[in-house]
């Protein structure tokens, strides 16, 4: 299959502890577009764009809440195949910012813990090759996976991506 | 790039060079152990990914011990996942079945 990024160009991370409900545009989520669905996640890349020192404490994690009715992403969101030649999905991953019923984050299943100050700071996480975090279907925890914030920093301006492959 | 077991490495960056950074005393603050860079710091390091649990695992380059290999799915495992092989791969595979099972 073909690799997907999905990138939020400047958004404000809300912070939230485990297992309560993220606050819409606070956070990125993926999950996958039916029960059966496969990805693969590869590469997660944040850069600061705070005016000021905003040291945050971002998660890349498994949601034990999942989101439904997601709202469509807005301006300066995207989820677009990295290769133009890509065809489109029977079942398309769903990834979102915002949704009726809130995603939370799993108190067990944390990922990625990828501290950084939003004030000119930068993080990337790149997976070794057959080594890329796995998802599952569309329920929990296996099938939605969130980068969000976690409580204790004063998260500030970022942009960010996060490149995966539908199997 | 190596082809030996364990040959191939993720990568984690923090950049915090041109940033007033993240101290120590403010991640043990927020009760997490996570990596961090200070002011003017670059936190560089190679992960690699447990194959029974998937966890992201950052390489200690001062670790005199041999990561442990699981000679059943011959891939680097995490410390806390020697004695069981179940890889995480297998499981997701396992589960898809089911789904794909109950889909039909």
């Amino acid at each position: 299959m073909a690799k997907w990024s999905f990138k939020k160009a400047t958004w404000t991370p809300v912070a939230v502890a485990d297992t309560v409900n993220f606050t819409d545009s606070g956070y990125m989520g993926l999950m996958g577009g039916s029960t059966t669905q496969r990805i693969k996640i590869m590469e997660v890349y944040m850069g600061g764009q705070a005016t000021a020192s905003a040291p945050s404490l971002m998660i890349l994690s498994r949601d034990s809440t999942v989101q439904a009715t997601p709202t469509a992403l807005s301006t300066g969101e995207s989820n677009a195949a990295l290769d133009p030649a890509t065809a489109a999905l029977a079942a398309a991953m769903i990834a979102f910012t915002a949704s009726t019923t809130k995603p939370q984050r799993s108190a067990t299943l944390g990922l990625l813990s990828l501290s950084y100050n939003a004030f000119g700071g930068i993080v990337r996480w790149v997976a070794a090759p057959d080594e890329e975090i796995g998802m599952l279907g569309n329920t929990a925890s296996f099938g939605e996976v969130s980068l969000s914030a976690y409580t204790g920093g004063t998260p500030g301006l970022t942009g960010s991506h996060i490149i995966y492959e539908p199997l | 790039m190596s082809s030996k077991i364990g040959g191939h490495t993720g990568y984690l960056l923090i950049d915090n060079r041109a940033s007033p950074g993240v101290s120590e005393e403010f991640i043990r603050a927020s009760g997490k152990n996570a990596p961090f860079a200070p002011e003017g710091t670059c936190f560089e390091a190679d992960t690699y990914t447990c194959s029974h649990c998937h966890a992201v695992v950052i390489k200690n380059p001062q670790r005199q011990r041999e990561r442990a290999i699981c000679r059943k799915c011959m891939r680097v495992v995490c410390d806390t996942c020697i004695t069981e092989c179940v890889p995480f791969n297998k499981v997701l595979e396992d589960l898809q079945n089911q789904a794909f099972h109950n889909v039909k």
